[in-house]
């Protein structure tokens, strides 16, 4: 068993309390983070789902009559 | 520890809880006997000394999920700190170590008073030494640090029972191969 003086050498409160300050911050960061990430992800989904929504809703070339354009060309290189 | 210093000791952490500064009074308490039981562990001081920081450290981080269980504070420190130790020789690969004191050897045979043969003792503490890690936590924690066996189950994350099973085991062992007269519990 050691000695209490010696063992009062390794004493340090104030040290313990610095470093749990900064635990502290170090978990509110995180936390902020992780909220963040959180938000973006649920924004990218809603917008996502917006962008197909929208591409849906849009009507499509099928339903139009389809035209062929003929261009005749002469040997001389002119068009009629 | 009375009813009321647990009562005390449990104002102080619910005020700790709103403020760290009073962890300290806790800090306090219980520092010498956290370091001496990590040392006994590591026989290292300056490892001892990171090891009791860190014991303190979590158990200040965490405090707010820490709830009574029917034992004192002084039992979640020692399970942090045998965690800890614990941690810590996995992480080096080393086998755990245990230094342990002549004194309470010949206090732990209740015969302090009378003349040891010296080859007996050595014999002995070889003998503790080479006991298996699991019995001789619990010896350590029953004997060394007069703890009961609710405080044992708890510190060591096992059953009562288990903790009873694991000390008898140990001081028949002793009481077969030394042939010696162990007082415990009142009965020999």
């Amino acid at each position: 068993m050691m000695s209490s003086g010696r063992i009062a050498q390794h004493r340090n409160y104030g040290e313990i309390m610095a470093r749990h300050e900064r635990d502290v911050k170090i978990k509110r960061i995180v936390k902020a983070f992780m909220y963040f990430l959180l938000i973006a992800f649920i924004i990218l989904l809603f917008m996502i789902v917006r962008s197909v929504q929208s591409k849906k809703d849009t009507p499509t070339n099928s339903g139009k009559a389809k035209t062929t354009s003929l261009v005749i060309t002469s040997p001389k290189g002119e068009t009629s | 520890m009375s009813d009321d210093e647990i009562k005390e000791e449990y104002l102080i952490l619910e005020k700790a809880r709103k403020d760290p500064r009073a962890f300290g009074l806790l800090y306090e308490k219980h520092f010498d006997k956290i370091f001496n039981f990590i040392y006994r562990q590591t026989d290292d001081e300056d490892l001892t000394a990171d090891l009791c920081s860190q014991t303190f450290l979590l158990a200040l981080n965490n405090l707010e999920k820490y709830e009574f269980r029917g034992v004192p504070f002084s039992a979640w420190l020692y399970r942090i700190a045998s965690n800890e130790v614990n941690k810590h020789y996995r992480k080096e690969k080393q086998t755990k170590v245990f230094s342990i004191e002549e004194g309470k050897v010949r206090e732990l045979f209740g015969q302090a008073n009378e003349e040891w043969d010296e080859e007996l003792i050595q014999r002995l503490l070889q003998y503790l030494k080479d006991l298996p890690t699991e019995m001789l936590e619990v010896l350590e924690l029953r004997f060394f640090e007069d703890k009961d066996f609710k405080e044992i189950a708890f510190i060591l994350n096992i059953t009562e029972s288990g903790a009873k099973m694991r000390t008898y085991r140990a001081l028949d062992r002793l009481r077969k191969s030394f042939n010696l007269r162990i007082k415990y519990d009142g009965k020999e």
